[in-house]
């Protein structure tokens, strides 16, 4: 569904994309994370046809962005709504925008209004809502037409939890249903909620791409041993062998005992220190 | 549906929301409408001793100087969309450009003609304006003039950095266009380097634009008409640029 191949991108003297290629299939989420400035909205603002690439192709659906804006469902990632406007009336809005009419439409706003719990605040003033509130009715404003390609850029940041699973229940709902998603986030929990396939972006490129599981392999986690005196931590590739090692040598009554293995947030520490010394 | 009907649909959904969100914040319209009023009634005494005549000079000098404030709408009504991040929201939907700067325009366009044709209005019922020979002409003069401080408060809106520019800028601007035109104090009783400098002001166009089209006279209208619409056009064309492509990073296209 995305193509995106060797994407660049050089805002005078910043290079905010340097050979940046991902593909999304249909149905499949991508979690795309990487720290401040990794390139992550750029890609996302090329994909939707805000921004056009210095060289490189974006192709969605086989068409280009400007193409293919039907197909799109765009959450940015900074608050983008009419604040005298109602929920209701962004929802009519974007979605005869992207041509709903009469009964389609009503009918697409109230599948959204259930599964993003907009009742309570569907008739009021955006400027009226508060964060959480307004990050739903963002999100709900790129689902209205039910795209093909959601792009969800930090859909969450900022959201209390009801809003963060009310939105991860829709992710995963449409990618079932086949749509293809990019999610941008710096939660690394939602990613495993929503059993996304990850990329890691840095400087401008995705550095890291395949399932959890992949990438974390070969990431340390830690073992921690606890007596009545001293805490034993280790950080170790394999936990539960280490700690089977590990019990055996100490000599005090062990209280307890802690495994974690390695987690999405070990995978972006390690990825983020690796960044920090090359650019020393 | 074929392409031409979706197109006029989307147009007409944008035109509609941005009505609505003109409506919801009618304060500027209704400040550009009572001081005037107030104004006139005040000015005309001023005129009539001045020139002998009074109610048009008072009507069309007030009009022209608080249709030129009204520029305040038309840059609100752009820059909020930049505040409120919400141009590059729509620029990522399915509208074209053309809808997009259609919806965003005929709203603000029809508010600038509600306020001369009820200042017009206002003048003939409670100034004592004549009424004017050629209704027709007066309307198309406003809307020369009306297309010309539209373009003109979009193209200020989208080279200015904040509200607090846009006001200053529209103020300034309005006090110094309307004055210099003759909308304070007529032409021929202005300082002579204020004459010399009074054809530079598209005020003084505009004046003589509507106070022809209140005569009836159509070939007068034809010059200041002329330089009102190469105005609008060229002021047009870097709003619609500049508008076309947004703002923040991608305004480096």
């Amino acid at each position: 569904m995305l193509q995106a191949i060797d994407l660049r991108k050089r805002y005078d003297e910043v290079q905010a994309l340097d050979g940046f290629s991902l593909e999304v299939a249909a149905g499949e989420i991508v979690g795309l994370v990487g720290h401040n400035g990794a390139g992550k909205t750029t890609f996302v603002e090329m994909v939707s046809g805000l921004l056009r690439p210095d060289s490189g192709t974006v192709l969605v659906d086989g068409e280009s962005p400007t193409r293919a804006r039907d197909r799109i469902g765009i959450s940015p990632q900074h608050i983008a709504l009419y604040r005298p406007l109602t929920v209701r009336e962004h929802l009519e809005l974007y979605g005869r925008l992207a041509g709903l009419r009469r009964a389609a439409l009503r009918s697409a706003i109230d599948d959204l209004t259930a599964a993003l719990r907009l009742e309570s605040f569907l008739n009021r003033t955006c400027g009226l809502l508060s964060g959480g509130q307004q990050r739903r009715a963002q999100a709900a404003t790129a689902l209205v037409h039910r795209p093909a390609l959601l792009l969800l850029d930090e859909p969450t940041a900022g959201a209390d939890p009801e809003t963060r699973q009310a939105l991860l229940d829709v992710v995963k709902q449409r990618a079932g249903e086949g749509a293809a998603v990019v999610y941008t986030t710096h939660y690394l929990t939602e990613l495993t909620d929503l059993q996304a396939t990850i990329a890691v972006a840095a400087e401008g490129r995705v550095i890291a791409r395949g399932g959890a599981d992949e990438l974390l392999s070969g990431l340390p986690g830690e073992v921690r041993v606890r007596t009545a005196d001293e805490q034993l931590t280790v950080s170790t590739t394999d936990p539960t062998g280490t700690l089977l090692e590990l019990l055996p040598t100490v000599e005090r009554p062990v209280e307890s005992v802690e495994l974690r293995n390695p987690s999405l947030d070990d995978l972006y520490h390690s990825l983020a220190v690796t960044t920090d010394v090359d650019a020393h | 549906m074929s392409t031409r009907t979706d197109s006029l649909s989307r147009a007409g959904a944008l035109v509609r929301y941005n009505a609505i969100l003109r409506l919801r914040d009618p304060s500027q319209l209704i400040s550009y409408l009572i001081t005037p009023m107030i104004f006139m009634v005040l000015f005309q005494p001023l005129y009539v001793k001045a020139l002998g005549t009074g109610a048009v000079e008072a009507v069309t000098g007030q009009l022209v100087m608080f249709s030129v404030f009204a520029m305040a709408i038309v840059g609100n009504a752009i820059f909020v969309e930049r505040e409120w991040r919400t141009w590059d929201r729509l620029r990522a939907s399915r509208a074209a450009r053309a809808e997009l700067l259609i919806g965003k325009a005929v709203p603000v366009f029809v508010v600038l003609l509600i306020q001369q044709g009820v200042l017009i209005i206002y003048g003939w019922l409670v100034v004592g304006m004549p009424f004017p020979v050629s209704p027709g002409l007066v309307f198309g003069a406003m809307c020369l003039w009306g297309f010309m401080l539209l373009a003109m408060g979009a193209a200020l809106s989208t080279v200015v950095r904040s509200r607090g520019d846009l006001i200053v800028a529209v103020d300034l601007g309005a006090i110094t266009i309307s004055s210099l035109g003759g909308s304070l104090l007529p032409v021929s009783l202005m300082p002579s380097w204020a004459q010399a400098i009074a054809p530079f002001s598209p005020g003084y166009w505009g004046l003589s634009l509507i106070r022809s089209a209140m005569a009836g006279n159509a070939e007068a209208m034809l010059r200041p008409g002329l330089i009102v619409l190469g105005i609008g056009l060229a002021t047009g064309a870097f709003a619609t640029y500049r508008l076309a492509h947004g703002w923040g990073r991608s305004h480096l296209l």
